[in-house]
């Protein structure tokens, strides 16, 4: 499945009320590409903080549904915050794993043990209360749909193909702090 | 852990309720077991214990986002592990929070292995851009509802560092 397949359907599945929290990297793009409604904070660098701030983001805002889109090679970065999110275990975050097992923007390098990593096992293991994985388009679209309609945590591992993700040629016309205020902005304007 | 501690305690979370904080992010030291108990039993404030002290940075820029003041409490060795956390999102996001960090590995202390800690923490400090204050005793914990104003002002964390005195009080060093 390509990765605009995976992100079409997420897109397609969330209420208009969501908030989606993307982390760096093709998982951005392939969001990005999508032209969602949806208030979405791409937490760009550091690298391997996306789920920390998500998980913030989810404690401060309660009355919001937050979605967040991570690539793996920005969750292997920081293992440790799956133990961390299932100790908070805030019932209004939702993870979506975006599975390549490289390296995309940096040019394609596997990650370690590229193949054989399993972040079901990994995230049920931190004591996340619900995990799926899918392979395929047909999975995706029922586990999906499956982790939305969850009332508590859980987490999506998606195998996407690997394919380029060269960085675009430019920087846009906003910085990081810019995009930021206006994310506050908005989320600000729909209390 | 006795002495001025759990007194101590009481006036640091007095001072983080005073400054509006609503969420605070910890990993222990055991200079700062007092703190961290009170803060786990407090109502108003939303305490998360995080596996690194880097994920504190992110849920309390996570907070910050959504509008929630936040505090990161550890170690200094956290905020040398932070670095780049506290870097990205000082001057990238520029999203404000408190990081309350005990001071380990100065006059006060009686272990080697924390000293280093104490010799790079400033300086780095200084090179990452991160405004930082030390408070040596508790009578200035005031400067906690001035440093939340000021990373708000200044849209980036600001550490306080605490001494081992303003947070123990006399008790015995461990």
């Amino acid at each position: 499945m390509r990765r605009s397949v995976a992100a079409r359907l997420m897109r397609e599945r969330l209420d208009p009320a969501d908030v989606v929290v993307c982390g760096l990297g093709s998982t951005a793009r392939a969001w990005r590409e999508q032209n969602a409604p949806h208030p979405t904070y791409y937490a760009s660098d550091p690298m391997g903080m996306a789920p920390a701030l998500a998980l913030g983001l989810a404690l401060a805002r309660p009355d919001r549904r937050i979605v967040l889109l991570e690539g793996d090679g920005d969750l292997a970065m920081n293992l440790g915050v799956l133990i961390t999110i299932a100790g908070a275990a805030p019932a209004n975050l939702r993870v979506a794993v975006f599975i390549n097992d490289r390296y995309e923007t940096g040019g394609g390098q596997p990650l370690p043990n590229a193949g054989r990593i399993s972040y079901v096992t990994l995230a049920a293991g931190a004591g996340w209360p619900w995990t799926g994985e899918a392979h395929d388009e047909a999975q995706a679209t029922r586990l999906f749909a499956a982790l939305l309609e969850l009332p508590q945590l859980g987490l999506v591992a998606v195998h996407v193909d690997a394919e380029e993700s060269p960085y675009p040629p430019g920087p846009g016309p906003t910085s990081q702090a810019e995009d930021r205020a206006l994310f506050q902005r908005r989320l600000s304007d729909e209390r | 852990m006795s002495g001025d501690g759990p007194a101590n305690a009481e006036r640091i979370v007095a001072a983080l309720l005073d400054a509006r904080i609503e969420i605070a992010a910890s990993l222990p030291d055991s200079w700062l077991s007092p703190l961290i108990e009170r803060l786990s039993g407090e109502p108003k404030i939303r305490h998360i214990r995080v596996t690194r002290e880097d994920d504190g940075a992110g849920v309390c820029a996570g907070a910050s986002l959504g509008g929630k003041r936040a505090v990161l409490v550890c170690q200094n060795a956290g905020l040398l592990l932070s670095a780049n956390a506290l870097a990205g999102y000082a001057h990238h996001h520029q999203l404000p929070f408190l990081v309350l960090a005990v001071y380990r590995g100065s006059y006060e202390d009686r272990f080697y292995y924390q000293m280093y800690k104490g010799l790079v923490t400033e300086p780095v400090l200084e090179a990452l851009r991160i405004p930082f204050h030390v408070v040596d005793r508790i009578e200035d914990v005031a400067i906690v509802e001035d440093a939340v104003r000021e990373a708000s002002l200044a849209r980036r964390p600001v550490v306080v560092l605490l001494r081992r005195a303003a947070l123990l009080g006399d008790a015995k060093a461990s």
